[in-house]
């Protein structure tokens, strides 16, 4: 079926909740767009290195594959290598950090807000301006930030940081301040960049791994996500997260932090995991835009007619959940988590994702 | 002190996250006569298993679980020198790590912990870890259980290597291998020749007990 709305008027229904002629579609495709981009041979490592390279990874992947949305996600070493960790680059993949910057209690309160200018920071801020500017009347457009938590896990290691939140408590305390100071001045950046919104990922906000007193104290309060959640609204960007965990504290980063996007992904394996319907049916959509929950791994998996076949359920579920909710729309398509940026990725199977969701995406209650 | 209590003493210390109180109450044990290996099985062991059930209820978190793991090898270290060379002998020798390319270690730092709490040898090779180490480990380490985990998906292929060096040198049929990480299934285990995936540390813990 055509689409009757532009990418720019079906998001924002879908974000108020008034009709739309089919669900919005993104798979969080990112570093992917890379191998659309010229003669296909950009390596991953140039793509996150460099802004213009970075920019054209989007602006090819929004002409190749024509999503509602654009996100500019990097990866998640960006922060905690300008603090001083190893990131080991790939040319292929996602890098990682190999060597952490904070090996001791003493380091927690040595690291410092690097110059936001410089470094992949300044490629991911000027990157996200290059981008905005070329697709901003075309999608929404949003920049992507690590929230302090997980920055910290990146710069010292999740073990040692979870270990530390009760060995080290004023020392992990002082380090998530000083990253939160960094998050503020990521946000200026971001906002001179001018994207109509600002997603932070928030992943250790998961049952499977923090209870809701830890990650209060330790992310969700005002002094950390609270402060970077306003600021970034009253810098002119909607507040959205994402979060790929398996168990997400979706009370606390839906109904107590309000964002406009709320980005999950969906672990039928994993016991408690909220379905789509289920996280429409428990309200979660009822004042957020959801987005999700296509298993990431399909897209380099799955033949293509699965692919189709998966996404023609999933707008099923999500049509009749929907409709039982009294709801419009404020649900798009997406991958949870992000689509792997590998060369093993297929690369027809996310535009088969956004093909199939413009064929059955059409809410008629 | 009373060998009940000094048990009672393990068990509280690991369930608490306290590694100094285990390692006490792992010197008082040795001190007090207590075998090793019940000092092991009726006081960290026991002690562990509360844990690894509050985790599944989640009444429990990493940090508590991690805590407690830590609390456990601190006794372990002063306890399994202790143990008898022939008991030592009986145990199922396991290897497990994070497949080359990836770093992401807490979901295989807590299966090596429920493993070797659940009585096998567990053999850490980190993470990052070398297809051939694995492929190896039959020989070099005597393995009967290969575990193996990764959170990204680029290095969910090194597992399939792992299978295909196995049966290369011979010794696939002399070991069991259990896979795991977010974008494992068992679906993705049978594909590659695995014997078995599990979605959290104790389910790694009831396949693998059970056959093994």
């Amino acid at each position: 079926m055509a689409d009757t709305m532009n990418h720019l008027e079906r998001c924002v229904a879908a974000l108020t909740n008034q009709p739309v002629d089919r669900i919005p579609a993104y798979p969080i495709a990112c570093g992917v767009c890379r191998r659309v981009v010229g003669d296909g041979t950009m390596l991953y490592r140039d793509w996150c290195s460099d802004p213009k390279k970075f920019a054209q990874g989007f602006i090819a992947g929004q002409k190749y594959f024509d999503f509602d949305f654009t996100i500019g996600l990097m990866d998640l070493s960006v922060m905690a290598g300008d603090m001083g960790a190893h990131v080991r680059m790939d040319e292929q993949n996602t890098p990682f950090v190999d060597d952490p910057v904070i090996k001791g209690p003493e380091d927690y309160e040595k690291i410092q807000v690097p110059d936001v200018t410089k470094g992949r920071s300044g490629v991911l801020i000027e990157g996200t301006k290059l981008f905005v500017d070329a697709l901003k009347n075309e999608t929404i457009t949003a920049g992507f930030l690590e929230g302090p938590l997980l920055v910290l896990t990146q710069a010292a290691s999740a073990e040692k940081v979870f270990m530390d939140m009760y060995n080290n408590r004023s020392a992990v305390h002082k380090a998530l301040a000083t990253i939160t100071e960094y998050d503020k001045e990521m946000i200026k950046g971001m906002a001179g960049a001018k994207p109509a919104g600002l997603v932070w990922d928030y992943l250790w906000g998961s049952y499977s791994c923090l209870g809701d007193a830890e990650y209060d104290e330790f992310e969700g309060q005002q002094k950390y996500a609270g402060s970077l959640n306003e600021m970034t609204a009253k810098e002119g960007m909607a507040f959205c997260v994402h979060n790929c965990a398996d168990l997400p504290h979706l009370d606390t980063q839906i109904k107590k932090m309000k964002p406009a996007i709320y980005s999950m992904a969906y672990y039928p394996l994993i016991p408690g995991s909220p379905s789509p319907k289920e996280t429409i049916e428990n309200g979660f959509a009822d004042n957020c835009l959801v987005a999700g929950q296509i298993d990431p791994q399909g897209f380099v998996r799955w033949s293509q007619e699965k692919m189709q076949r998966t996404t023609m359920n999933l707008c099923q579920e999500v049509k009749t959940a929907l409709c039982a909710r009294g709801l419009n729309s404020r649900y798009v398509v997406a991958s949870g988590c992000e689509v792997p940026p590998s060369v093993t990725t297929r690369l027809e199977n996310i535009k088969e994702c956004v093909d199939t969701v413009k064929q059955y995406g059409q809410v008629k209650c | 002190m009373q060998a009940q209590d000094i048990l009672a003493g393990l068990e509280k210390a690991v369930i608490t996250g306290n590694r100094a109180d285990s390692i006490k109450f792992a010197k008082d044990s040795l001190d007090a006569g207590v075998k090793a290996l019940d000092a092991i099985d009726k006081g960290l062991v026991k002690g562990m298993t509360i844990v690894g059930d509050k985790y599944a209820k989640h009444e429990y978190f990493l940090p508590q679980v991690l805590l407690a793991a830590n609390a456990m090898y601190g006794g372990l270290d002063i306890l399994l020198p202790h143990i008898p060379t022939e008991d030592a002998g009986k145990k199922v020798i396991g290897v497990i790590g994070v497949v080359e390319g990836d770093v992401h270690d807490i979901g295989k730092n807590i299966v090596k912990t429920m493993l070797t709490a659940a009585g096998l040898d567990m053999h850490d090779f980190g993470k990052d870890v070398p297809v051939e180490n694995f492929v190896n480990s039959v020989k070099s380490e005597k393995a009967s259980l290969i575990a193996m985990s990764t959170l990204m998906t680029p290095t969910m292929d090194g597992m399939k290597a792992v299978v295909d060096g196995l049966i290369e040198n011979g010794d696939r049929m002399k070991v069991k291998i259990i896979i795991g990480g977010a974008p494992t299934s068992q679906p993705f285990a049978d594909d590659i020749g695995a014997d078995w995936h599990a979605i959290n540390a104790q389910e790694a813990v009831k396949k693998v007990k059970g056959a093994m």
